[in-house]
């Protein structure tokens, strides 16, 4: 996220490094460009000559050309699993921002030495296993639960709700997962804001609401851009949770393309699905960074 | 203080980073524990084992005794289905020495050659298993398989909330049950409900066949509240869901935990399965898997794995050594007639890919 958020710092700076890297400037960066080469540029051409094989009836892989993968891919059913699976996501951005941002605010202005603190009591929970806390919000959600028994317990209700296994239950655990990675490049932003700005605005006029939209969003909008692809990007592809407290019975793509690679015993069709799951990212990534620029 | 503030959000970073990574760290612990020169005697290397199994299959006690027993050290990793074994043995990435794959399996390995056959001198605890389940059709001879643990599928109903007498699948999949079902997450046992129901033989996937289940499908599925293969118990001890067509261990846990539970073979039949113990051909120790397969068929520790698991023990002296209670609980142990009536799964090779396009279009219906 500091990469993101760094960006356009370091573009602004170009200029001053415009000689060509030295030996020593490259073996600085070999670890770096190893990772890169490893993990992302190696696995994604992987992906993507896959995506365009064949495969046998043990399901290994068989390296003839086809077009078939993606023909099936772009069949209504999987296309359904797409959109239901990118709103769910953009719920999940949406809600993230409206807690996350006031959130973020609060701690990017409060005094410094809270400010450790307050980040700190964010990540705390993060320190335990994400599936562990999945089930525990299981426990927490579901009928017999801790929730519906305060509310039955209380006389709000006279019958259980049903909570987990909804689409509600789908959006919670992702908020609740993605949260932090909504607070931790708005708070980077927020800190950074000068009160000055701020200061200005009202100087020259402006009532709070109009200094909200038209300076303190501006100013903030890096924070804003990276929190959004962070949040948005891996609620797209997170079956985990979705299976856990859906209950399964609204599959996600991350869930589909996870079925191709087991017991759908069709990687080269998962891998067209993964492929074309990408594109998606690449265009929506370019698509904030244009923006960034225009701004 | 500046400095500091960075420092913390850098460490929340690389913590919200690394919180899915904790077990890569803990492998790149492991080479300190392991000898300096794992070379130096030669009896080092044939004292290994590695185990590729299920999950919550063969309990830790067991392979403890195992290599305190022989002095072999084994190494456990674990799957949740047969086709993500499948995948990790033919990508060639790990040496097993055994698997435990499920009959279908079996017979699709063994017919590509990827099995290595059995020195049946070594295993003579086979002569434990119940015939019924020796020399079946995956697997004539038992050349490459041992039987581990068999089960069934079958229909758990809470007997508090459900009053209908329910027979049938058609009898689980009602209007009125809408939103209190549980089933396995499994394209494939769906179908084979949805066959079993119209009288299809399970085996027969052809196209024309899952044509003619599609109907029936589309009704039951909406119907259904919660997909889950791994625990479906959960949803009905919770109380989410009132009915479900689990497996039979999972139905026996049910029927020990609460009485309210009731267990129900479907009239139609249902689906058997044997999953049983192999050696790949790729295998570096298979006098240590073999000596490994006659350990688990042995009588106590084929007891040890039901009492965690109480799955159909294939073991008849094994199950000499259950309590009366164990042995008559129904979910475990169906009756002969019953056993009659029930279907072993044949590989369907590539149409594997189709029966879970017929399932998840529906589920998005």
């Amino acid at each position: 996220m500091a990469g993101l958020a760094a960006a356009p710092v370091a573009a602004e700076g170009s200029n001053a490094f415009r000689r060509r890297p030295g030996l020593a400037a490259w073996l600085v960066m070999a670890p770096l460009l190893a990772w890169l080469i490893l993990f992302i540029v190696i696995p994604t051409v992987m992906l993507v000559v896959v995506s365009f094989t064949q495969r046998d009836a043990l399901g290994r892989v068989v390296y003839d050309f086809t077009l078939e993968n993606y023909v099936r891919a772009f069949d209504w059913v999987w296309l359904k699993v797409l959109l239901v699976s990118i709103w769910y996501a953009l719920l999940t951005t949406v809600i993230c921002m409206a807690v996350g941002y006031p959130a973020a605010y609060f701690i990017g202005r409060s005094p410094a030495r809270w400010r450790g603190i307050l980040l700190m009591l964010v990540m705390v929970p993060f320190w335990t296993s994400f599936l562990i806390r999945t089930y525990a919000w299981i426990t927490i959600l579901s009928t017999d639960g801790l929730l519906n028994g305060l509310l039955v317990a209380s006389g709000l209700f006279a019958k259980p709700v049903p909570l987990l296994y909804t689409p509600f239950a789908i959006v919670l655990g992702l908020v609740y997962n993605f949260l932090p990675f909504m607070i931790l490049p708005i708070y980077t932003s927020v800190e950074r804001l000068d009160g000055a700005m701020i200061e200005a605005a009202y100087d020259l006029g402006a009532r709070p609401m109009r200094a909200f939209a038209q300076v303190i969003i501006p100013l903030t909008q890096p924070g804003i851009a990276a929190g959004a692809l962070m949040v948005f990007i891996p609620s797209i592809c997170m079956f985990a949770i979705t299976t856990l407290m859906g209950g399964g019975a609204n599959p996600t793509i991350g869930e589909v393309i996870f079925k191709q690679f087991t017991a759908g015993r069709n990687q080269p069709f998962g891998a067209a699905l993964g492929t074309l799951l990408l594109v998606i990212f690449v265009i929506a990534l370019s698509a904030t960074r244009r923006q960034r620029e225009e701004s | 203080m500046k400095i500091n503030l960075t420092l913390i959000s850098t460490f929340a970073a690389l913590a919200l980073a690394g919180c899915g990574k904790a077990p890569e760290t803990k492998t790149a612990e492991e080479p300190k524990t392991q000898p300096a020169f794992p070379a130096a005697s030669p009896t080092s290397e044939s004292k290994k084992l590695n185990v590729f199994c299920w999950s919550e299959y063969i309990p830790q006690a067991v392979i403890d005794q195992f290599s305190k027993e022989t002095g072999i050290a084994v190494s456990v990793e674990n799957y949740a289905s047969n086709e993500e074994m499948l995948a990790k043995l033919l990508a060639g990435g790990g040496s097993y020495d055994v698997i435990q794959p499920s009959e279908y399996v079996v017979g699709a390995l063994a017919k590509e050659g990827l099995l290595r056959p059995i020195d049946q001198a070594a295993v003579p605890n086979i002569k434990n298993i119940d015939p019924k389940f020796l020399s079946m059709s995956f697997d004539p001879g038992n050349k490459f398989s041992v039987p581990f643990m068999a089960g069934t599928v079958g229909i758990v109903i809470n007997t508090e909330t459900v009053t209908d007498d329910i027979k049938t699948f058609n009898d689980v999949f009602q209007e009125k049950y809408k939103g209190r079902i549980v089933v396995l997450d499994d394209a494939r046992e769906i179908v084979t409900w949805g066959l079993l129901s119209m009288g299809i033989p399970v085996n027969d996937m052809s196209d024309a066949n899952l044509d003619k289940v599609k109907p029936v499908l589309t009704k039951w599925l909406p119907l259904i509240k919660v997909y889950d293969s791994d625990s479906p118990k959960t949803a009905l001890l919770n109380g989410d869901v009132d009915l479900g067509v689990v497996w039979g261990g999972e139905g026996a846990i049910l029927l020990n935990e609460n009485k309210k539970f009731k267990w129900v073979i479907p009239a139609e039949g249902t689906h058997l399965f044997i999953d049983s113990l192999a050696i790949p051909k790729t295998a570096k120790n298979p006098e240590n898997a073999e000596a490994f397969m006659n350990f688990i068929l042995r009588p106590d520790i084929s007891k040890q794995i039901s009492d965690a698991f109480p799955y159909l023990n294939p073991n008849l002296a094994a199950r000499e050594l259950l309590s009366p209670a164990q042995r008559s609980n129904i979910a475990s142990f169906p009756s002969d007639d019953q056993l009659a009536k029930m279907q072993t799964f044949e590989d369907i090779g590539q149409q594997a890919s189709k029966v879970d396009e017929v399932v998840t279009s529906l589920k998005v219906q």
